[in-house]
């Protein structure tokens, strides 16, 4: 084997070399700091806990199916048990009798882990303002998204998983358990209604409720043409 | 195939042969002249008797009476103290009313008995086994005893809850009590309290050769189709006896009708059976429409069955999907889900709702139809049955699914009734009775349409019947869309909430008349009168009484999946976990149905 020593010499040649190695470098490499990766790979791989408690479960379970199809999102693996699963969806009303045991299977999620509050009733307790309905799911449990609705669409569902995912993904969190408060707070706090209702405000012409208009039983969606 | 039948009767409407017999009279013959007839506005006859006689009445009806009543539809209790209008009815703190049917007379009958506040009454269990869970029903809600009871505890509210929810001193809005704080104190006495103790249900621990494992299911299990709890005993994997506990979808629907007014107490209804949309609006409106003369236009009862209809299909569709995959089937209920989302884009068309779309009005309905919506009504029934025969063939035929569910879960006609069963899951046993055809409402005696049953009445059986109901909903569906007649959508009584647009803002008197029956909404004469509809789930009837307010005094909702799931335990003996499963998703209930 043979040796050599040379002077290096910061000159046109190397400068070519530099740009190749950056270029084929930036193609391979990705850098970044470990907590970012860490919370981008979280917010990408939500995991659901298969919990439902009145009609906007039916609502959420639409959204896992076909036409909306959740997993575009990173968060159709529905767990059965709390323990492998990080996100709640509270998806209906919060029942007295039920509000206990709800939780129990909070406390039972893995950390960390996000409480999406779905629908009026979960909300706010919603129209239901009566004795066996909790006025909300806040009135114990952290909630970090809320998505309006009497239920809401399953595309309010999405948004407002995606806004958790934002919301995820921006957090800085400690990598390692700590104990009690790991000091997190969630950049998320604006109104979505806020945001939108100056650009909501400028709807000047809305659609007529006297015709089907745009329809959206559309011939492609039958996947057959009416003869 | 499931058998259809073939014949269709005479609508013979609330008013068949057998209403001549005098009900009244018989007994006051049997029981003694203390039996006092009361006047109902829905014509079912009402027939006051002394707490003495109760349990020999009804076994009396239902046993020995000319009109055989197999069927106890509903029972439950109103609370009278506060009541004005009660003109020729006995003196009676607390009224507990008994709605009994014959299927084979085609007949009703309403039995009720006055009490005094914390008297008791005699159970009627031993007569009608259905009768158990109503029994808890009105203890839990108006503090009623019922004498020889079983096991009269609490079925609705939390164990450790105080008060009787439905007694008129008891608060109704969360707000009027305490605010709600989850404590480590609070929640471990509640859970505690739900603790199941086999004991309390008169289980042994141990048999001669086994001890029995006891597994509690739920109230989160992925298969029990929202919060429903169901305790087992258990022989290795066979389960000896099943306890279904149930209240943790409580909404109080009930004592949310005594504040709301006739017209916003709609939306509410929806959200009863939430698969079933605008048909819970349906016994509502026309027993509101009942009780206040209100003749609806023809045009408007159409549109009223044709969406009505389709939400029978939603909800049957849903049940398809969910059934399939409960007894280990991926895919078909992506492919129904898909298909619920075709529908949907019609009920938004016209409703601009989904789920609770609340489109019904005392009256009418809230609008016209959109242009172009026949074309896509018609697109949805072309397009249908050829996807229903491909599930057929996918779900259906599916061996894996026919040896999961033929023979499980079987039932006859007479165990049925006797457990209160109606609707698809009584004609899963051979027994053809659908108040479509029967006792025919909103125009349904106009359309042609069978009644689809099957024998087995098995879990197979109740998937069957209501896969041909499909079928059927859609032949009604496309008959509508055909056939739909011209005219008003809304009945020009003066009690229509909200009034004609044509008849609104012309003077003051108009204005008046508008902002009134929509702020405190539309006043009701006294009276009590009960409506009852082929649900998508089985018979679904609202009982009200009207004590001329702009509020219902108290309103009855009966529903179909409340009696279903305490079939559960007969039904499932001796069969394993994984069948009682499908016992479970064959049923076709949802929580709220349930509990209310």
């Amino acid at each position: 084997m043979q040796w050599r020593l040379i002077k290096t010499e910061p000159g046109a040649s190397m400068r070519e070399v530099d740009d190749i190695y950056n270029e084929e470098a930036g193609k391979s490499f990705l850098t970044a700091k470990l907590e970012d990766l860490v919370a981008w790979g979280r917010a990408n791989s939500i995991w659901p806990f298969n919990f439902g408690l009145s009609c906007c479960y039916v609502e959420m379970a639409t959204a896992l199916t076909s036409r909306h199809d959740l997993s575009r999102f990173g968060a159709e693996v529905i767990r059965a048990t709390p323990r492998q699963a990080d996100l709640i969806v509270i998806s209906g009303t919060v029942f007295r009798k039920m509000a206990p045991v709800l939780q129990h299977l909070y406390e039972q999620l893995l950390e960390p882990r996000w409480v999406i509050s779905m629908g009026a009733c979960a909300n706010s307790g919603g129209m239901f303002d009566v004795y066996s309905v909790v006025q909300g799911a806040d009135k114990f449990l952290p909630v970090d998204v809320y998505v309006p609705g009497c239920p809401p669409r399953p595309e309010a569902f999405m948004q407002g998983l995606t806004l958790l995912q934002e919301a995820v993904k921006n957090t800085p969190r400690p990598l390692s358990w700590v104990l009690g408060d790991d000091g997190s707070v969630s950049k998320y706090s604006v109104s979505q209604r806020d945001m939108h209702t100056p650009e909501r405000m400028r709807a000047t012409a809305l659609a007529e409720p006297t015709t089907v208009g745009d329809a959206p039983l559309s011939d492609s969606l039958l996947g057959k043409k009416r003869t | 195939m499931p058998a259809v039948a073939q014949q269709t009767r005479a609508g013979g409407g609330e008013s068949a042969a057998h209403r001549d017999t005098h009900i009244a009279e018989d007994l006051a013959t049997h029981f003694g002249p203390e039996c006092i007839t009361q006047e109902c506005v829905d014509g079912i006859r009402t027939v006051w008797v002394p707490k003495k006689h109760v349990r020999q009445v009804i076994r009396y009806l239902k046993n020995d009476a000319p009109a055989r009543f197999e069927l106890m539809f509903d029972l439950s209790a109103i609370d009278e103290r506060a009541r004005q209008n009660r003109d020729g009815q006995p003196a009676s703190e607390f009224t507990v009313f008994y709605h009994l049917m014959s299927l084979s007379s085609d007949d009703d009958v309403r039995i009720k008995v006055a009490l005094a506040d914390g008297e008791s009454v005699d159970s009627i269990e031993s007569i009608y086994p259905v009768a158990n869970w109503y029994e808890r029903e009105a203890f839990d809600m108006f503090g009623i005893g019922f004498d020889g009871h079983p096991n009269l505890c609490r079925i609705l509210t939390p164990p450790l809850w105080e008060g009787h929810p439905l007694r008129k001193e008891h608060p109704a809005r969360a707000t009027e009590m305490d605010p709600f704080k989850m404590t480590p104190a609070f929640q471990k006495a509640q859970q505690d309290a739900l603790r199941f103790v086999p004991e309390d249900w008169g289980m042994s621990l141990s048999a001669k050769h086994t001890d029995f494992m006891f597994l509690n299911l739920g109230p989160n299990h992925p298969s029990v189709h929202g919060v429903f709890r169901i305790a087992l005993q258990l022989d290795g994997e066979v389960i000896v006896e099943a306890v279904p506990d149930i209240g943790y979808h409580h909404r109080a629907q009930e004592k949310m009708a005594e504040r709301q007014s006739w017209h916003t107490y709609i939306p509410y209804t929806d959200r009863v059976d939430y698969l079933g949309g605008v048909m819970n609006n349906l016994p509502y409106v026309m027993n509101v429409e009942k009780m206040a003369g209100i003749e609806v236009p023809e045009r408007a009862q159409v549109i009223r069955v044709m969406l009505a209809e389709f939400f029978r299909v939603s909800s049957h569709l849903v049940f398809y999907g969910t059934f399939a995959q409960d007894v280990g089937q991926m895919s078909p209920v992506l492919y129904m889900f898909a298909d619920r989302e075709r529908l949907f884009s019609i009920v938004e068309a016209i409703t601009g709702g989904r789920m609770h779309p609340s489109w019904y009005r005392i009256g009418g309905v809230t609008q016209d139809l959109p242009d172009g919506w026949d074309k896509m009504v018609l697109d949805f029934c072309d397009y249908m049955p050829a996807r229903l025969d491909h599930y057929e063939k996918m779900a259906m035929r599916n061996k894996i699914l026919q040896r999961r569910t033929k023979g499980i879960g079987a039932y006859n006609t007479a165990e049925g009734l006797d457990w209160g069963i109606t609707g698809p899951s009584l004609r899963a046993t051979g027994h053809d009775w659908d108040l479509r055809k029967n006792r025919p409402y909103s125009m349904y005696d106009q359309f042609e349409f069978d009644i689809p049953t099957a024998e087995a009445g098995d879990c197979y059986a109740r998937c069957e019947v209501r896969v041909e109901e499909i079928r059927q909903s859609l032949r009604i569906i496309r008959q509508c869309a055909e056939n739909m007649p011209p005219g008003p959508i809304k009945s020009d009584h003066r009690l229509t909430t909200p009034p004609r647009k044509e008849r609104t803002m012309q003077d003051i008197e108009t204005l008046i008349h508008h902002f009134l029956n929509v702020s405190w909404g539309p006043v009701i004469r006294p009276g009590e009168s009960s409506t009852t509809i082929e649900a998508t789930k089985g018979w679904n009837s609202y009982f009200s009484v009207s004590d001329g307010g702009t509020m219902a005094y108290r309103t009855r909702v009966r529903t179909p999946s409340f009696p279903a799931l305490q079939q559960i335990p007969l039904i499932s003996r001796g069969f394993m976990v994984a069948d009682l499963i499908a016992i479970i998703a064959s049923i076709d209930f949802v929580m709220a149905d349930v509990d209310r």
